[in-house]
């Protein structure tokens, strides 16, 4: 027995310190090394070379993706730059090629997520990640994505020209981690029609919306006589679940906010807290708003309801545009079909998410897509340990080269996602370009035609171009909810209180305080969130 | 004296409509998922006028697309083959280590037998998901440093992870069926001069042949089905993982995840059809002690 239970205490030891050693072993110095000149054409040869000079003919990388069907240029951007970069290294005479030998894409962003997760100490992970930049941190501070901070600062004309609020959602304690890949508002859209029958004229709303004169007081006056006329069935219709932080707009709205960059921690904003809950309670206290919208079906229900011009407002994203256009949603003629860009652009006003009550600021809310590099790139590939350092490089302008503005531009009308970079911004708005692109007309790989080809022939149009064209403004009014790692216990807290308010289960006081509870509940929430302010006495709603 | 328990007919109805109520939510569920593969919307809400048949899930299924429009193409051919691999490996390892350790159990009088059958009864007791921790660590330490064997290297793991979770109570069901030959027929073996491994697999094997089906049935179905594992171990996706990754509500064409699940879900309708005598053998069998 005693025997027994020595060999049980040694077998302990022994895991105990074997665990220890895993992923212990130090990382040999590169012995090879390439200085970054900015100049692409230049670093790149200067790779090739070394890379040729080390017998390496063939350098493998994989890409990660995830999201909607229309958003595969996510890995698709890497496959072109990789066909760019080995057709820069064959004109140059270099006899060095790049292969992706996976494009790895799946629906659920925070599967993917995951997946990295657990395949990043293995060795098995993509070496090109693009997910939420939500999840930056953490990668950043476990160590699993590259520090691309010093490699950016040879790029620096590449770098200013991305929206400055997108690199900053790419960085982690002051270092870069990332390249933004895409991004997108969330516009408050208006049935036309339905407008036009209660007599709301939306000519020139944009710009009452932009100087906080029409808030979310009028939103509720114009739906209330939507309902009430019969012109339809709603009056608002939103998006459900915490992952989306379509509704968390309605915090910024009412002046509040949900993090504290001097603590670090995240913030329960009680008076901006209550007046959403209490906007919710009271829209579907008087049947607004469906009380149970939070359990709708997206595609039975939610964007039924809204193609089908039974709501006069919805809460959605960019990307409804085309997806409106891609989807079977509209089944008012028997056999469901999806909407002609004509009709989507006749039936629906757009603009910016209301302040929430007059001194307030209309908003959006972007949550970026982040090209992350892992800090394992290229391991796949001969001679890792010596030429480690130039594979990091070159991992790091296949980054810059698949954001080069056209890769972008295409990803953003194809997705009715925003265009990351000014010049694709410049164009989307490009008339030839966007003919060129409709024809595939385009200096694209034939592997990367052939995949977006029906998406192409789907979503490629003026009307939508325009679309983006217009929207992209919203970029300027935009926040990004918290890249914490306890944001989304918070999300899910803040949806749990969303959906007792809308079914009349609680009223929004006692909502906030069922959220103030949970929050000091959880010991590790409690940590990380300050309670802020109080509930406002004698607050009205709507306002006169 | 009838040998089984009976009770009156005039119930029985009664009882197989019970029955069938009980299991109703079990098999509408179902024949929704296979009605939804072949609709263009999903059948969810039970209203006819959502079905609106086509093949199209079934066809971008088998072409590897996991939307409607382009995308990423799979190849849903090797996912089917990786889940099979796994399914195939962990009823080739289940079988071979149960038929052997039933055996032992039932035939041979050794130190600790006892304490190992109630030992065998507490690893089942076991979930997978609680062991897991350790197992990951072992796959930590026993991870390859050659990149290139990788694959391999995470196709054994899972295997033998996985049916090591299966062989104590599939020991138990082989132990059960060993324990119904007489002993007539072994010793007939012995006194002819056969070895005790010869006896096992000249007589004792095919008499037991359908304790093994059903042993070998029950892993397969394990490692097709298995999710845990496979997602933590094996660097492919096989049909589960597939299935799970490409779940997401608002982006995804349900009716064509609905077709994968009813592709997913065929091996295991037609194992239960055509050998579901032998199934209830196993469990008649493996229940004596």
């Amino acid at each position: 027995m005693r025997a027994a239970a020595l060999w049980l205490v040694a077998l302990v030891i022994f895991g105990v310190i074997a665990s220890g050693c895993i992923g212990g072993e130090e990382a040999k110095t590169s012995s090879a090394e390439v200085q970054l000149t900015g100049d692409i054409t230049k670093d790149l040869v200067e790779i090739g070379k070394v890379l040729e000079q080390n017998g390496v003919k063939e350098v493998k990388f994989s890409a990660w993706g995830s999201g909607d069907p229309n958003s595969v240029m996510r890995v698709y951007g890497i496959v072109e730059a990789a066909r760019r970069i080995n057709k820069i290294w064959a004109d140059n005479g270099i006899n060095v090629k790049i292969v992706v030998t996976e494009t790895h894409y799946v629906a659920s962003f925070q599967d993917a997520y995951k997946e990295y997760l657990s395949k990043q100490p293995l060795g098995q992970a993509g070496d090109f990640f693009v997910n939420s930049y939500a999840f930056l941190p953490t990668l950043a501070d476990e160590g699993y994505i590259l520090d691309i901070t010093e490699y950016a600062k040879t790029y620096q004309s590449v770098v200013d020209d991305f929206y400055p609020s997108l690199i900053e959602a790419s960085k982690y304690n002051g270092k870069l981690y990332g390249l933004p890949q895409d991004t997108e508002a969330r516009p408050l859209y208006i049935r036309k029609d339905v407008a036009q029958r209660i007599g709301f004229d939306l000519s020139g709303l944009d710009e009452k919306v932009k100087n906080g004169e029409f808030t979310w007081s009028d939103v509720y006056y114009w739906a209330k006589k939507a309902k009430e006329e019969g012109a339809a069935e709603w009056g608002l219709i939103h998006r459900k679940g915490s992952a989306h932080p379509d509704l968390i707009q309605f915090i910024f709205a009412f002046g509040g906010k949900l993090y504290d960059p001097n603590t670090g921690k995240l913030v329960v904003d009680v008076p901006a807290v209550y007046k959403w809950l209490y906007v919710e309670w009271k829209f579907a206290r008087d049947g607004l708003l469906p009380e149970d919208i939070m359990s709708w079906d997206w595609a039975k229900q939610i964007h039924p309801a809204v193609v089908e011009g039974r709501t006069l407002f919805d809460i959605g994203g960019t990307w409804y545009w085309t997806e409106w256009q891609t989807k079977q949603y509209y089944a008012k003629g028997g056999t469901p079909r999806g909407l002609k860009p004509e009709e989507v652009r006749d039936w629906f006003y757009y603009t910016l998410f209301p302040a929430g009550e007059k001194g307030d600021k209309p908003v959006t809310l972007s949550q970026p897509f982040v090209w992350m590099i892992n800090s394992k790139a290229g391991q796949l590939n001969p001679k890792y340990d010596e030429l480690k350092d130039v594979y990091h490089k070159l991992a790091f302008l296949m980054l810059i080269k698949a954001s080069d503005p056209d890769i972008n531009a295409i990803h953003s009308v194809i997705s009715a996602h925003l265009p990351v970079r000014k010049e694709a911004a410049k164009l989307i708005k490009d008339e030839k370009w966007l003919n060129d692109l409709k024809a595939l007309n385009l200096d694209l790989s034939d592997e990367v035609k052939s995949n977006i080809r029906d998406i192409v022939q789907a979503t490629v149009n003026p009307i939508n171009a325009q679309f983006l064209a217009d929207v992209s403004y919203m970029l300027e009014y935009t926040h990004l909810a918290p890249a914490h790692p306890k944001y989304p216990a918070l999300a899910d807290i803040f949806k749990e209180a969303v959906d007792k308010v809308l079914r009349g289960e609680m009223t929004p006081e006692e909502a906030v305080n069922y959220i103030i509870q949970k929050v000091q509940a959880d010991p590790e929430l409690a940590q990380n969130v300050e309670i802020q302010g109080e509930i406002p006495k004698d607050w009205k709603f709507p306002q006169g | 004296m009838r040998d089984v328990e009976t009770r009156p007919r005039r119930y029985e109805r009664l009882i197989i409509l019970a029955l069938l109520l009980a299991s109703l939510p079990l098999i509408l569920g179902f024949f929704l998922l296979v009605l939804s593969s072949f609709s263009t919307e999903m059948v969810t809400n039970l209203d006819p006028r959502s079905f609106h048949p086509t093949l199209e899930n079934w066809i971008n299924l088998f072409q590897g697309k996991i939307a409607t429009t382009g995308g990423i193409r799979v190849n849903i051919w090797r996912i089917t083959l990786n889940t099979l691999i796994v399914a195939l490996g962990v009823a080739g390892v289940v079988t071979g280590i149960s038929a052997l350790a039933g055996y032992s159990l039932s035939r041979i009088d050794f130190r600790g037998r006892k304490t190992m059958m109630v030992l065998l009864l507490v690893l089942h007791a076991f979930p997978g998901v609680a062991l897991i921790v350790g197992v990951y660590l072992l796959y930590r330490l026993t991870f390859p440093q050659n990149y290139e064997v990788v694959g391999l290297y995470s196709f054994a793991y899972v295997i033998l992870a996985r049916a090591a979770l299966e062989i104590p109570m599939s020991i138990w069901l082989m132990k059960g069926f060993f324990d119904t030959i007489p002993w007539e027929f072994e010793w007939s073996g012995i006194i002819d001069g056969a070895s005790r491994i010869t006896v096992w697999r000249r007589i004792m094997l095919p008499l037991i042949k359908p304790g093994i089906l059903a042993v070998a049935l029950f892993a397969f179905l394990a490692g097709w089905q298995d999710i845990i594992y496979v997602r933590t171990f094996l660097v492919y996706p096989t049909l589960a993982t597939f299935i799970e990754a490409n779940i997401e509500a608002e982006y995804s064409h349900m009716p064509l995840i609905a077709a994968a699940g009813t592709f997913y879900l065929l091996p295991t309708i037609i194992f239960f059809i055509t050998a579901q005598q032998l199934l209830l053998q196993g469990y008649s069998g493996g229940i004596k002690g």
